[in-house]
């Protein structure tokens, strides 16, 4: 069924080109322009407003929804093995999530208050709580920013979970989505996800998720041309790539198959994630006197926990191409992860003659 | 006329009255002992019953249907928590009612969070009642036909052809209306017994006698959803019984009452006419010294 025999890309059975993204999480600012990005097109109705298909988290951090790397799905065994049994998973609580807060705007504004703006009680949890907490000790604490959408995975669990296939991966290029006609809500895909990245709408009763921006790449808007997802588009430090993981031309295929160092969060959930990530490169440690140290900032157990065992390698593959590029050498990985052409960046119509 | 035909008399009377009383009161458990997945349909003149509360309800006989985990390969399938429901049925100008009880010590009628969900019920037939299709949501050639009705309002008429092809009708044939107290769900489904337009696809309830029905219950606040519920065995809803059971057990037990009574006193006046016979010409004797 897939067209790309002659590549070595593993696609999903029965899809014929598979989307990707690749996030370079040295770029990210945790400006959050992307999550309103998403948020204003996708989710502003009613019973979507506590989701988030894209969010901004800190690392390390409790994330969103809060616990969501111990809240279980995806599939069991080791790398490699087939994927025959899901690993069970629970649904995030309400609070988890997050609720919105109450502020005292009507004090500040009407009655006079010289209290700060501020939420009222209540307010104990939400997205980004945490955010710039981080850990570690001054001089050497430390965080960054993870992006998260829709991984549109290749062996998707939130499809298998569901009893009536309301889950599916579009055959064109593998976009997951949920059938609003079928679904039910019955909520197995949103703990069969082991990212937490489908969410059930309290109104409609059914269950949501990102769509990777289909009619955008489709060109549904008004102007009638292809546009990357939202989250991309809109990006002011233009972190992200997006393609096809089959398109053998494309960044995303040298990043994620010949460089090595784009990389999958959390490989151990086994569903084989389409978004991929640059690991974030910190300055190393500093000693108390300011002075500079061979000591990793960030613990590379820490990032081998988020993306496995190929960080060590990713990142020795981009310190080695840093030092070719400051010797005056030419790098294509380094070429490529400054992309400022966006013809390049977005490679979304590369198969449209397929058919 | 003696004493001693008059106390005979009586006796013979008493016993016969004695017996008559037990064969009666045989033939009422008797009626509980029709095949055990039978399920009395009541004829009624002219009765609302879509109340679930209505005075009519408690003159009908339920039948106890035992509940169990359903096959499914949703997880925690086997962890579900209702395991009985109560149903009665009624046919009763053009209407057709089934009318559920349960116990559930959780009130769940809200989904209006990611981890709540709704209690639930469903009543399931063949839509070609000529044949029993899977007890598990029917086949593809053998479709079911079925009311369900969740805790937060709605109430659904589904058409399926085996797991996960659930499809509501677009405008639904069925109602319900639910109570909930004391620890009780009562819920009554309300459908024409014609099964109007759209009628391929749905059971004609007036069809047969012997209509193949099953049940499903979800408790919410166990998590139960979808495949993760309760469900019977295939019964079957059998027209033309009333709440004292079959007509012909009736019959036969007043016949073999009467019956019975009646040896009794003929015994009873044979010894006692040996007796008297015998006292009476002992008298006559006295008499006659």
């Amino acid at each position: 069924m897939s067209t790309n025999e002659d590549t070595n890309i593993n696609v999903a059975e029965g899809i014929d080109h598979q989307v990707a993204m690749v996030m370079d999480l040295n770029k990210c600012i945790g400006c959050q322009t992307c999550t309103i990005a998403c948020k204003s097109l996708w989710t502003e109705g009613g019973g979507t407003e506590y989701m988030y298909w894209n969010n901004v988290e800190t690392k390390p951090g409790e994330g969103y929804p809060r616990g969501w790397e111990e809240s279980g799905g995806g599939w069991q065994g080791e790398q490699g093995e087939a994927h025959t049994d899901r690993q069970p998973g629970d649904i995030p609580s309400r609070e988890d999530y997050g609720r919105p807060w109450e502020f005292n705007h009507s004090e500040i504004m009407y009655e006079g208050s010289d209290e700060p703006l501020r939420p009222r009680d209540g307010a104990e949890w939400g997205p980004n709580w945490d955010e710039d907490q981080g850990a570690g000790e001054y001089p050497n604490s430390y965080y960054f920013y993870l992006p998260r959408i829709c991984n549109h995975c290749t062996h998707p669990s939130c499809v298998e979970a569901c009893p009536r296939q309301a889950l599916y991966k579009r055959e064109e290029d593998g976009i997951v989505l949920v059938d609003q006609e079928r679904c039910r809500g019955y909520r197995y895909c949103v703990e069969g996800c082991p990212y937490k990245k489908v969410y059930y709408n309290t109104v409609s009763k059914k269950s949501e998720k990102c769509i990777f921006c289909y009619p955008r790449l489709e060109g549904e808007g008004p102007d009638g041309q292809a546009y990357a997802p939202a989250c991309a588009e809109e990006c002011p430090p233009q972190l992200r790539l997006v393609g096809f993981l089959d398109d053998e031309d494309g960044p995303i295929y040298k990043l994620v198959e010949e460089y090595e160092v784009a990389l999958p969060l959390h490989p151990e959930f086994r569903t084989q994630p389409n978004v991929y990530y640059i690991p974030p490169y910190a300055p190393g440690q500093h000693t108390e006197d300011g002075e500079s140290v061979d000591v990793d900032r960030i613990p590379r157990e820490y990032l081998r926990e988020l993306f496995g065992d190929g960080v060590d390698e990713a990142l020795n593959t981009i310190e080695r191409e840093r030092q070719r590029a400051r010797q005056g050498s030419d790098s294509e990985l380094m070429e490529l992860l400054q992309h400022k052409n966006p013809a390049k960046q977005y490679r979304l119509g590369v198969f449209n003659d397929d058919d | 006329m003696t004493d001693d035909r008059t106390r005979a008399l009586a006796t013979a009377l008493v016993v016969g009255a004695l017996v008559l009383c037990s064969t009666v009161a045989l033939a009422s458990p008797l009626v509980d002992a029709r095949p055990a997945h039978e399920i009395p349909v009541t004829e009624r003149p002219d009765a609302d019953l879509s109340d679930p509360t209505a005075d009519g309800w408690s003159s009908v006989p339920a039948s106890d249907v035992a509940l169990a985990s359903a096959p499914s390969g949703v997880p925690n399938a086997d962890d579900t928590s209702i395991e009985r429901v109560h149903v009665q049925a009624v046919r009763s100008g053009g209407q057709f009612y089934v009318r559920l009880q349960w116990a559930d010590p959780t009130h769940n009628v809200s989904a209006e969070s990611p981890r709540q969900f709704v209690d639930a019920a469903a009543v399931q037939f063949p839509v070609d009642t000529s044949s029993r299709p899977p007890i598990a949501m029917g086949g593809r050639d053998n479709r079911v036909n079925v009311w369900y009705w969740a805790g937060n309002g709605g109430t659904q008429e589904l058409l399926a052809g085996g797991a996960g092809s659930t499809t509501a009708f677009p405008s639904p044939s069925v109602a319900a209306n639910a109570t909930y107290a004391d620890g009780t769900w009562t819920v009554v489904y309300t459908r024409d017994i014609e099964s109007g337009s759209e009628s391929a696809n749905r059971t004609d309830l007036g069809s047969t006698d012997t209509l193949d029905v099953a049940f499903a219950v979800w408790n919410g606040g166990n998590g139960e959803r979808a495949g993760r519920k309760a469900v019977s065995e295939w019964h079957y809803f059998l027209t033309g019984t009333g709440p004292q059971g079959p007509p012909y057990q009736t019959l036969l037990w007043t016949v073999a009452g009467v019956a019975i009574v009646g040896v009794v006193a003929v015994t009873a006046f044979g010894v006692l006419r040996a007796r008297s016979g015998g006292g009476g010409s002992g008298g006559s004797e006295g008499g006659a010294s």
